[in-house]
């Protein structure tokens, strides 16, 4: 984790350092108005001048000003093992294809090879043996989303939020049925989370599993829903604390060149393990 | 373009002579072919159908004993089997679990490209030789432009990582509405190369110039711009250079089935990337290599004995190939794709694609080069050319009269110009044949 003195050489840390010597908690709109404030440093303060990232990523979150998180390939490595233990939460087996209709410039989609990212030495996908495809994350291919499935035959499907209405009338209109073909659906927000009622409506519609996932990738976040409990496990990558507002700040211990410390995910209720299927892991419910 | 500019070898394989390097290609397709035969039931299947034996191959000449395989074969071999996934692998080498897949779509269908990492290693490598020729250098940031579900984005990630390039992701998708997105990009990070999709280019100028910012201004330090997706006309590559004023404007011709080909900085032809594909260009009728600078049939087969094999694959392009030795030095002959064969069409005597018809108004009118145009199907049906272009600016607009006067000439059929008040800048670079109807729905 980075000490308070690599922070201090961030400007958007230094300007927030307490007393305590921890920055104040902050979330996407403070990011923004520090980026607003000096528009030529694409990551806003949060990567020490002089420093050429080998990964530069734009948040799709934030538009203008538009902004950047960075990473070096062992970061990238780290990031996506958090992916590689949500999905083998969930279940998973060597040999089957995971199938995403979402940008490729998702992190969940560029963290699943080594064939979607430079500098990522081995994707989630790759170190659970399974098979890759990205569909195009616009609603006019949903079309082709369902001929993937039915020609590839997945056994996951990851779906950003906005395309499981259209994803869903497609396969209704081809005829075609997810039940019994595929182990679980998840879907993905820009920011944040779907409702858990929007998840079972569409677990009903579909008739698999259908879980959440919670995603911000300002501060590298992402976590899934566990099929027991139903609150997001936090992966041992990320400590959590509860701040005196009810919020949950997040810190992501591999974040190095461009670090996520405190980041405020809002109101949410934080349980430190408690969970029959990951006793340890700290849990959020939001 | 330089005289004498003589493009820099990426490696040994660039040094060779046009005869070594058809040596070269023959013990790389002797293996390719074999490799078919003994592990890939789509090729076997077609291999005993034809009476082709693979161990007889000996020269390239012994390609044209191999049947050509075309999207409609791979739909087929996928429709009629039991398991669509085993149907796609029947053409793919050595798949594994750690595969990713990429999609070709286009008007008969979408069928699946498999990447193993061998592949993306052997791939990887002959692309950046391909971007090196292009022009690429260590430092400079990679704006990442394909997305995941293209093949060229397979290969991004290994080009980067060749060049030691750091990558620069850029969210959303490569749609015009996320063209503010990557104007931001190359804001920030200043690339020297860029790879872009051709309309992209001019959603990006026009996003910019919304927000005040001048194409030079965008475009500021980029020393090579690559397009790639339509063939560029020598009009549209000098618009190009006046609008961004980049000194380098190239081209890479690709497709998902492992064709590859860039042009030197000479850019009279695309040199086929030898450690990706060999390609020929046959008469379509007696399916014999047509002589240099007539126009037949794209074919080529990969050299790469990893993931999806395309050998002797017809992707329906239609191009020309020079055989005569480049300036640059590079030994590999050059090829031109012209357009789609399925957007050919008849007026009078000839029989043009629509780049044809991009190529006659530049060259007979150069101040309508880069103009956004349609060319209408009722035009067609009537035994006429009725283009439609997007109302020229200033003294362009005097113009239309001399486009008509002088395209119907050329041709020697009735031209009618109509200048319309808008076309979607998709529309720039090669026209397409739409309904008039369909031209005004577009707007």
């Amino acid at each position: 984790m980075p000490s308070s003195r690599n922070l201090a050489d961030c400007r958007f840390y230094r300007e927030r350092m307490g007393a305590d010597s921890k920055p104040r908690p902050w979330g996407i709109a403070e990011l923004e108005a520090f980026a607003t404030l000096d528009r030529g440093d694409p990551f806003a303060g949060r990567v020490r001048p002089g420093v050429t990232p080998k990964l530069s990523l734009q948040l799709e979150a934030t538009a203008d000003p538009s902004i950047w998180i960075a990473l070096d390939p062992p970061e990238l490595d780290r990031w996506a093992v958090v992916v590689e233990r949500m999905w083998k939460r969930w279940g998973t087996a060597a040999g089957e294809t995971i199938a995403f209709f979402d940008y490729g410039s998702s992190p969940l989609v560029l963290l699943a090879s080594s064939g979607y990212v430079g500098y990522l030495r081995r994707g989630a996908a790759e170190r659970l043996g399974l098979t890759a495809i990205c569909n195009d994350g616009v609603a006019a291919m949903a079309g082709r989303m369902v001929r993937i499935v039915d020609a590839l035959e997945p056994s996951m499907l990851i779906v950003r939020r906005d395309l499981t209405a259209p994803f869903s009338a497609a396969l209704e209109a081809s005829g075609v049925s997810l039940a019994n073909r595929i182990r679980w659906v998840a879907i993905s927000d820009v920011e944040g989370c779907a409702t858990a009622r929007e998840t079972a409506q569409l677990s009903a519609r579909l008739g698999v599993a259908v879980w959440r996932i919670l995603r911000s990738d300002a501060a590298f976040l992402i976590a899934g829903e566990c099929r027991n409990c139903r609150a997001f496990h936090l992966d041992r990558a990320y400590l959590a604390e509860s701040l005196p507002s009810g919020h949950v700040a997040i810190t992501t211990r591999f974040a190095r060149t461009c670090p996520a410390v405190r980041f405020d995910i809002g109101v949410a209720l934080l349980t430190n393990g408690g969970c029959s299927l990951e006793p340890r892991a700290q849990r959020v419910e939001c | 373009m330089l005289s004498d500019a003589r493009t820099e070898p990426f490696d040994d394989l660039d040094r060779l002579s046009p005869e070594a390097l058809d040596r070269w290609w023959t013990r790389k397709l002797k293996r390719a072919v074999r490799l078919a035969f003994d592990e890939l039931p789509f090729y076997r299947e077609r291999f005993a159908a034809a009476g082709f034996d693979p161990t007889r191959f000996r020269t390239l000449d012994d390609l044209r004993s191999i049947p050509i395989s075309r999207k409609e074969d791979l739909l087929t071999v996928t429709r009629n089997s039991k398991s669509k996934f085993d149907a796609v692998k029947s053409y793919a080498a050595a798949p594994d679990a750690r595969m990713t897949v990429s999609l070709s779509s286009g008007t008969s269908g979408t069928t699946f490209v498999m990447h193993t990492r061998r592949w993306r290693k052997l791939q990887g490598y002959s692309s950046s030789r391909a971007h090196w020729w292009a022009g690429l250098r260590e430092g400079t940031p990679l704006v990442m432009s394909a997305p995941a579900w293209h093949a060229y984005a397979s290969i991004q990630p290994s080009i980067a990582m060749h060049f030691s390039n750091p990558c620069v992701v850029v969210s959303g998708t490569f749609l015009p509405r996320f063209a503010d997105r990557i104007v931001d990009a190359m804001l920030a990070f200043r690339p020297r190369f860029l790879t872009m999709f051709l309309p992209m280019v001019f959603s990006i100028l026009a996003t910019a110039r919304r927000d005040g910012i001048s194409g030079d201004q965008l475009f500021a330090g980029v020393e090579t711009l690559v397009v790639t997706g339509a063939p560029i006309t020598p009009g549209m590559r000098s618009h190009l250079q006046d609008l961004t004023r980049v000194k380098r404007v190239a081209e890479i011709a690709g497709s998902s089935e492992n064709l590859l080909a860039v042009d030197c900085a000479h850019a009279a032809g695309l040199h086929v990337v030898p450690d990706t594909c060999y390609v020929e260009v046959l008469d379509r009728k007696s399916g014999r290599p047509v002589a240099d600078g007539n126009r037949g049939a794209v074919v080529h087969s990969s050299v790469i004995p990893a993931g999806s094999l395309y050998l002797r694959y017809d992707g329906g392009d239609a191009g020309v190939i020079d055989r005569s030795l480049c300036p640059c030095g590079l030994p590999s002959p050059r090829i031109k794709l012209l357009g789609r064969w399925e957007d050919c069409f008849n007026v009078g005597d000839n029989t043009l694609l629509p780049y044809d018809v991009q190529f006659a108004l530049e060259t007979e009118v150069p101040e309508l080069r880069g103009i956004a145009m349609v060319i209408t199907r009722e035009g067609l049906a009537d035994g006429m050319l009725r283009l439609l272009l997007a109302e020229p600016s200033g003294e362009a607009a005097t113009l239309l009269d001399q486009a008509r006067a002088r395209l119907s000439r050329r041709f020697g059929v009735p031209v009618e110009v109509s200048a319309v008040r808008d076309l979607p800048l998709r529309f720039k670079g090669v026209p397409p044949i739409l309904s008039e109807r369909e031209a005004a729905s577009a707007a």
